[in-house]
């Protein structure tokens, strides 16, 4: 059953990777790649990633201040943007996605670098940890595509919501202050006070808005912050996880795509 | 007395309010600004604190308002339309409302003779802040930027544009040369920059009515960065008009007409920097008068470990770019040291300069001190998340006419309370640390001075 749940995230996944990643000629992952790399990424990434990668630049401190987030720290080999399972390294397609879009009020969109110039930076990064030596991330295959969803949709989502017990983070209303938010307990992994996200406010998340990224974060979660993944609880039918994502985009106040 | 009471409840009432607001404002960063909204970031990004740049937000600045190491002047933000490219104006369009709400000022004594009627002892003034400046910045083009400012001294009533130059970067090569041309800030990539501070500039007050080439008497003193202050008395521009030894000038100037050059063609760590400019506030027009030459060079230190240090040197070379009381020119130079380390939290900086008039003219020998110095060092650190706490030391060692010039120290400190990133309130006080009870030199009376008002950008 476990197995059944986790192909059918997987599913999901890398439909979704496939509709939201862009196509670009990658150059082969060598020295050389990785040494071109290391010339953007000291002229544009050093400043908050650090220049041994550990997310501790000079401008680092400035972005979260005393609060999350803090620039990714690429030597752990944990991230938050992927479209592999809860735990597991980002795909080169994930980080690429990253780079090009941006983080929403964090990191700027850098698509103004070539797309080859966007490969070789990554090269850079993912040689800032060992994992990326002995493990090949991979979106999980594609089994399935969700049915298309009807008006009782929204209806599943909210009870999702409920049964999930989002609003304990997100609250009620999705703005964010759920009890626990309220409390002060949420907290990445160094340690850093986070602020949930306030679901009303779809341009402010950081994994992106739109109905598949919002799909893509329930089920991988956000690796270093209190979000965990949901793919073996949203699988229960094809179209939870999309039930889900459509109420949460019904809680805002902004248009969304 | 009675004006001293009134003064301590205005203050301890805007402290409380302060303290207050703390607990009833929720903190959540907003991404507001012209740059925030174009690449959709929080200002914290590029500043330690607005209008402090940390070390990505100079490099943006040095990139001609394009990421850092990228050209991306022709693709962020724009919309092709066509063979026509457009802009979203509103990722162009900011503002800027910066001032005291609340000020008092203390007197020892009625000022000299000469002074403004009705200036007493001790004066409380609510006002409205006093600066406004809508500003638009950006790129026209892949590695064509611009900024123009428009600034309204709300107290003086006067508008003007304090700042408009056009940038073409990445000349010959990335980070080459970057050519600014225009009127723009000389140190705008110095280590310490005259127009980021966190304690704003508060300018003097002189006696209405000043005669050209006439000593103006002042009222009470301008409370500005030390280093970068004119430091002379007795100097006039070209028209007569007094220059103030508390304006900040020359290469410290907050808006000059020229042109420059600067790069990193030696590798990261060093930025180099020329100009040319008219000098001495000489504006649009007819001028004969030689140019003021500068150089820059700067040295950068910034890799990891949240810390980032930078030193800086420079030599301005005016050229008849003021005059004495006896009419005459004279070349006032000025050599500069800066330097700064930001650490997590906490952001320390000092300058010191050195003026000197060359050849002082024989109208006024014998009675001219022709050098003077300054020295500025402060610190700006966050005790809470948004909690700002600055704190600054100025002192002129100033030169000039010997009947008029008086050296002067102040301590600034400043609480500043982010409601959001971009909205602030804050309440400051300057003590003067050389202070003489019954002198009759404003940068001598003064006793103390607070401050209270806001500082919104959006």
């Amino acid at each position: 059953m476990r197995r059944h749940h986790l192909a059918s995230a997987a599913a999901l996944i890398l439909m979704l990777g496939a509709s939201s990643s862009v196509h670009a000629v990658k150059p082969d992952d060598n020295p050389a790649t990785r040494a071109q790399g290391k010339v953007i990424f000291d002229r544009t990434c050093l400043w908050c990633h650090g220049v041994t990668g550990a997310g501790d630049g000079p401008a680092g401190w400035f972005l979260g201040r005393y609060t999350a987030p803090r620039p990714r720290n690429f030597t752990t080999g944990s991230f938050k943007f992927r479209s592999t399972p809860s735990g597991d390294l980002p795909t080169d397609q994930d980080l690429f996605r990253t780079v090009t879009k941006g983080i929403p009020g964090y990191m700027p969109s850098f698509a103004s670098l070539t797309e080859t110039e966007r490969w070789q930076v990554i090269a850079y990064v993912k040689s800032f940890s060992q994992a990326f030596r002995v493990e090949t991330p991979v979106s999980l295959p594609l089994t399935d595509t969700p049915t298309p969803l009807g008006p009782e949709s929204l209806d599943r989502g909210r009870a999702l919501y409920g049964r999930f017990e989002c609003h304990t983070c997100h609250g009620v209303e999705g703005r964010g202050d759920g009890p626990v938010a309220q409390a002060g307990d949420l907290r990445d992994a160094s340690g850093l006070l986070i602020q949930a996200a306030d679901l009303t406010r779809p341009s402010s998340f950081k994994n992106g808005a739109a109905l598949v990224d919002l799909v893509r974060t329930l089920l991988t979660g956000l690796d270093g912050t209190p979000m965990p993944s949901y793919a073996a609880r949203l699988t229960e039918t094809d179209h939870d996880a999309w039930d889900l994502a459509r109420y949460i985009h019904s809680l805002s106040a902004e248009s969304v795509p | 007395m009675l004006h001293r009471r009134f003064s301590l409840v205005v203050a301890t009432g805007v402290l409380v309010g302060i303290a207050l607001s703390c607990l009833m404002v929720p903190n959540k960063a907003q991404a507001i600004p012209a740059f925030a909204r174009k690449y959709d970031v929080n200002c914290t990004a590029c500043h330690t604190a607005p209008p402090v740049l940390n070390t990505f937000g100079q490099r943006f600045l040095e990139n001609g308002y394009q990421l850092p190491g990228t050209e991306d002047g022709g693709f962020t933000g724009k919309k092709k339309l066509g063979d026509v490219t457009l802009d979203d104006v509103g990722k162009y369009l900011a503002f800027r409302l910066v001032g005291n709400a609340v000020r008092n000022w203390s007197f020892q004594q009625q000022n000299p003779a000469g002074a403004d009627a009705g200036v007493v002892e001790n004066k409380t003034e609510f006002t409205f802040p006093e600066n406004f400046v809508l500003f638009a910045g950006g790129t026209v083009a892949k590695n064509v930027g611009f900024m123009v400012e428009v600034g309204h001294d709300v107290e003086g009533g006067e508008t003007e544009v304090e700042r408009g130059f056009v940038s073409f970067n990445n000349l010959g090569a990335h980070n080459l040369a970057h050519v600014r041309v225009g009127k723009f800030d000389p140190s705008a990539f110095y280590s310490v920059v005259t127009i980021r501070q966190q304690l704003n500039d508060i300018g003097e007050s002189t006696s209405n009515g000043c005669t050209p080439y006439v000593s103006c008497p002042l009222n009470r003193v301008g409370l500005g960065p030390g280093a970068f202050a004119t430091k002379f008395y007795g100097l006039y521009d070209r028209s007569g008009s007094a220059i103030s030894p508390f304006a900040s000038t020359l290469y410290n100037s907050g808006g000059e007409m020229g042109i420059d050059v600067h790069g990193r063609p030696f590798g990261d760590s060093f930025l180099y920097q020329v100009g040319v400019l008219n000098g001495a506030n000489e504006n649009f027009g007819d001028s004969n008068k030689g140019k003021d030459v500068y150089a820059m060079l700067r040295y950068d230190y910034a890799q990891s470990d949240y810390f980032a240090m930078n030193l800086s040197g420079f030599i301005y070379q005016g050229n008849s770019n003021a005059q004495v009381q006896s009419h005459q020119d004279v070349n006032w130079n000025r050599y500069g040291i800066s330097a700064r380390a930001t650490y997590k939290m906490v952001d320390l900086y000092a300058a010191y300069s050195i003026d000197r008039i060359n050849k002082v003219p024989t109208g006024v020998i014998g009675n001219f001190d022709a050098t003077a110095t300054g020295e500025t060092i402060g610190v700006d650190t966050y005790v809470t998340n948004s909690t700002l706490f600055s704190l600054r030391y100025d002192n002129i060692d100033a030169g000039g006419m010997l009947d008029q010039r008086t050296s002067a120290s102040f301590l600034g400190v400043q609480a500043k309370q982010y409601l959001r990133t971009n909205v602030a309130i804050f309440a400051r006080n300057d003590f003067n640390l050389r202070k003489v009870d019954g002198d009759e030199a404003a940068a001598r009376n003064l006793r103390n001075a607070f401050f209270a008002g806001i500082d919104i950008v959006f």
